[in-house]
């Protein structure tokens, strides 16, 4: 089932063309990652499952039906741009912006609280935002995006400006989520974040999608198909890279028999990193 | 449209307007600034009273001396014989007056013209000043009037001068005679256009600030990804039309109380004495030179007096009306501006960059203040008519010409056009708003709102 299905997406602002016939289907229960350079559409498309921007032709399709501002209620979308109101109490804010996600005050003020303790910040419920350093607020953001269990939650580089520790943190969140169901669109410029948390992803460029798939699908598809063996015989330790035709087993037994000890075995698959040049570059 | 969504907008705008330091501080500082302005004046008349200067005097020419009489502010102590004018002169210091007062008499001109100087420690008010010209001018008058030597002639003086006061009053509809005081129309007048003009530019300023302000803190794409940009735009203004209305009716409330409390303790009519006297310190200061006329300054309390138009043209206002129309030319006036200032700082990033895209509104804002402030000297005319007419200038005009009375089908006339430009004003805005809140980094002109009016 497609929580999310865009079909032939068009969006022209004047002149300029951000999107030409984009067809995007996005699994329930899985993260997808939206890959691509600046500028190659990504926002825009995210601004139009939000229903912030209207189409110029194409049509989105919720849960298998086409999208209405209701459902929007079941999105929770944290913008690359994102701020919050200085002047407000970041009780108050939050408050205000669970309640602009259809939740009544009442079950707002329950689910903000339970987040507030999980987090260790009950105390900046009564303290104004302009005093929070830009850890803290992205922190009351990203609790903000998913107080209301929002079925999809769109993350626009959900990292950016947090410390390695609190990174984490946002990243088991996310997984998480994905575990309680809920369907993630990530949008990064963090390939390894891609290749540790996506299941699927559309590449981006030029208002196309120039390729989109199971993330380990198309690392292996990319890949010439090898594998890489440490072994330590009397000599020492060696590295050594084979071609995995035979199959890793086969592979194994040869290298066993010979009387070395294995350190490690992989296959060795491209990264995330060189497709995503070797696509945007190469067109 | 989600109306539980917008009401969260409302509150929201409302609350965090209503809380803040600022407006607790305008809401009830402006009510007791007003109260006092009404009541400075009458305190002024009580607390002068006794306060007695004294203010020696050398009379060379004759014509003066003996006859200059002690008035509430000022004794007057005649050296005249005993001390030579250049004599008090020197001994000003040594001799404790507040003011010395020298008459000489004029070598050329007419007969038994005297020169007038006066010397004194602190410069004298404009009152003393003009008390003295007026006994000195008598007792010249009276001498020249002796010179003709005809009996009685004084008397005859006395008899023969006119003192006339126009009563005025209008004729309602009903043909019911009212006195009126046009002094009174033409302060109220003025108020309400300045007021309302203050209200609708602050309030539609405060929309687009607002709106740049989530343009610029970035939370507008979180808002707008859960709620329509018409729905946020319009819980905007509606919320900051409800805190305009807030502060009015609690002005209104804290003014009357004060005002209330006030004249309870100082009585109605000294308040009323004070203000008039308010009034005529505008006048004076070139509201209207025809209006300077001297015989306005000195007061009396006749029944047909300034004092009595003033409390009668008080009592005859048709409160009910001037304060519905207010009301309802403010919010259409104020719904119209403030939601072009909102399409306004929806196009720009900052502040700055509004100057240019501001001007278009400002200018109409204030040649309707400036029609408005001047109205009263011909609230009937065509450009003022016109002007209370048209929808960008109507709600100010209209109201300074309302004390003046204007027909009803003028006021339904106007208050229709004001609200169908409106509709027009609120569509053509939020359609620049909707586009211009997520455009950032370009410097928007008013090609670009064209092009985003007509974009799909």
């Amino acid at each position: 089932m497609n929580i999310i299905e865009c079909r032939n997406i068009c969006k022209n602002f004047g002149e300029k063309v951000a999107l030409d016939h984009v067809s995007v289907e996005i699994p329930e229960g899985q993260i997808f990652g939206l890959l691509g350079p600046n500028g190659a559409g990504k926002t825009t498309l995210i601004r139009i499952i939000n229903r912030i921007t209207i189409p110029s032709d194409g049509e989105v399709f919720f849960n298998g039906r086409p999208i209405t501002q209701r459902d929007v209620e079941k999105i929770g979308y944290l913008p690359e741009e994102r701020g919050l109101y200085r002047k407000m109490k970041v009780g108050d804010q939050a408050m205000y912006l669970a309640q602009l996600k259809g939740m009544s005050a009442k079950d707002a003020s329950n689910e903000l609280k339970k987040w507030f303790v999980k987090f260790g910040i009950e105390s900046w419920w009564n303290k104004k935002v302009e005093e929070l350093s830009k850890g803290m607020a992205q922190k009351i953001q990203f609790i903000t995006t998913v107080v209301h269990k929002p079925k999809l939650l769109i993350l626009d580089e959900p990292f950016s400006g947090f410390d390695p520790v609190n990174a984490q943190l946002i990243r088991e969140e996310i997984l998480r989520l994905k575990d309680e169901g809920s369907t993630i669109i990530l949008s990064t410029h963090n390939m390894e974040s891609v290749e540790e948390l996506c299941d699927n992803i559309a590449l981006f460029n030029k208002s196309h999608v120039v390729l989109s798939g199971n993330v380990d699908d198309i690392r292996r598809e990319y890949g010439n198909n090898n594998v890489e063996i440490e072994y330590t015989d009397a000599d020492g330790r060696h590295v050594e890279v084979v071609e995995a035709g035979e199959g890793a087993n086969a592979i194994l037994r040869q290298y066993i028999e010979k009387g070395v000890t294995i350190n490690s075995f992989k296959e060795l698959m491209p990264r995330m990193n060189d497709i995503f040049i070797k696509l945007v570059k190469g067109e | 449209m989600n109306f539980r969504i917008i009401r969260v907008i409302i509150g929201r705008e409302y609350m965090t307007r209503v809380k803040k330091k600022s407006f607790l501080v305008t809401t009830f500082v402006v009510p007791v600034l007003f109260a006092l302005l009404c009541s400075i004046p009458a305190l002024i008349l009580t607390l002068s009273k006794g306060k007695d200067k004294t203010i020696a005097y050398v009379d060379e020419s004759g014509y003066v001396s003996g006859k200059l009489e002690d008035t509430k502010q000022v004794a007057f102590e005649d050296f005249t014989g005993h001390l030579s004018a250049e004599e008090l002169k020197a001994q000003m210091d040594n001799l404790d007056f507040d003011g010395i007062l020298l008459i000489t008499p004029k070598a050329e001109g007419k007969e038994a013209d005297v020169n007038v100087t006066t010397y004194s420690t602190k410069p004298v008010s404009v009152e003393i000043k003009e008390m003295l010209t007026q006994q000195i001018e008598e007792a010249v008058e009276d001498y020249r009037l002796q010179q003709y030597e005809i009996d009685g002639l004084k008397e005859i003086m006395q008899d023969v001068k006119a003192d006339v006061q126009i009563v005025t009053y209008t004729i309602d509809e009903d043909g019911e005679e009212k006195e009126t005081s046009s002094e009174v129309f033409m302060i109220i007048s003025m108020l309400l256009s300045m007021i309302i003009y203050m209200f609708v530019s602050m309030f539609a300023g405060t929309v687009m600030q607002s709106v740049i302000e989530e343009k610029s803190s970035r939370i507008v794409e979180v808002l707008v990804s859960s709620v329509k940009a018409i729905e946020l735009m319009i819980g905007k203004i509606v919320g900051v039309a409800l805190v305009a209305l807030t502060q009015f009716f609690l002005w209104i409330v804290l003014t009357v109380v004060l005002v209330g409390a006030f004249s309870s303790i100082v009585g109605f009519d000294k308040l009323v004495e004070g203000s008039s006297s308010t009034t005529q310190m505008m006048e004076m200061a070139g509201m209207d030179s025809s209006m300077m006329d001297p015989s306005t300054m000195t007061m009396t309390m006749d029944e047909h007096s300034e004092l009595g138009a003033v409390l009668e043209t008080l009592q005859n206002i048709n409160y009910v009306q001037l304060i519905v129309a207010f009301v309802l030319f403010f919010v259409l006036g104020y719904l119209l501006y403030a939601s072009l200032f909102a399409a306004v700082g929806s196009a720009v990033d900052n502040e700055a960059d509004t100057n240019q895209l501001v001007l278009p509104l400002t200018i109409p804002l204030m040649i309707g203040f400036f029609v408005g402030l001047y109205a009263f000297n011909s609230p009937d005319s065509q450009l003022v008519w016109w002007c209370s007419m048209i929808p960008f200038t109507s709600p100010i005009v209209m109201l300074s010409r309302i004390p003046f009375g204007v027909a009803t089908w003028e006021l339904i006339l106007s208050l229709g056009l004001l609200f169908l430009t409106f509709l027009g004003g609120a569509w053509v805005s939020a359609k620049i708003y909707k586009v211009g809140i997520l455009m950032y980094g370009k410097k928007s002109s008013f090609k670009d709102l064209w092009k985003w009016i007509r974009m799909k």
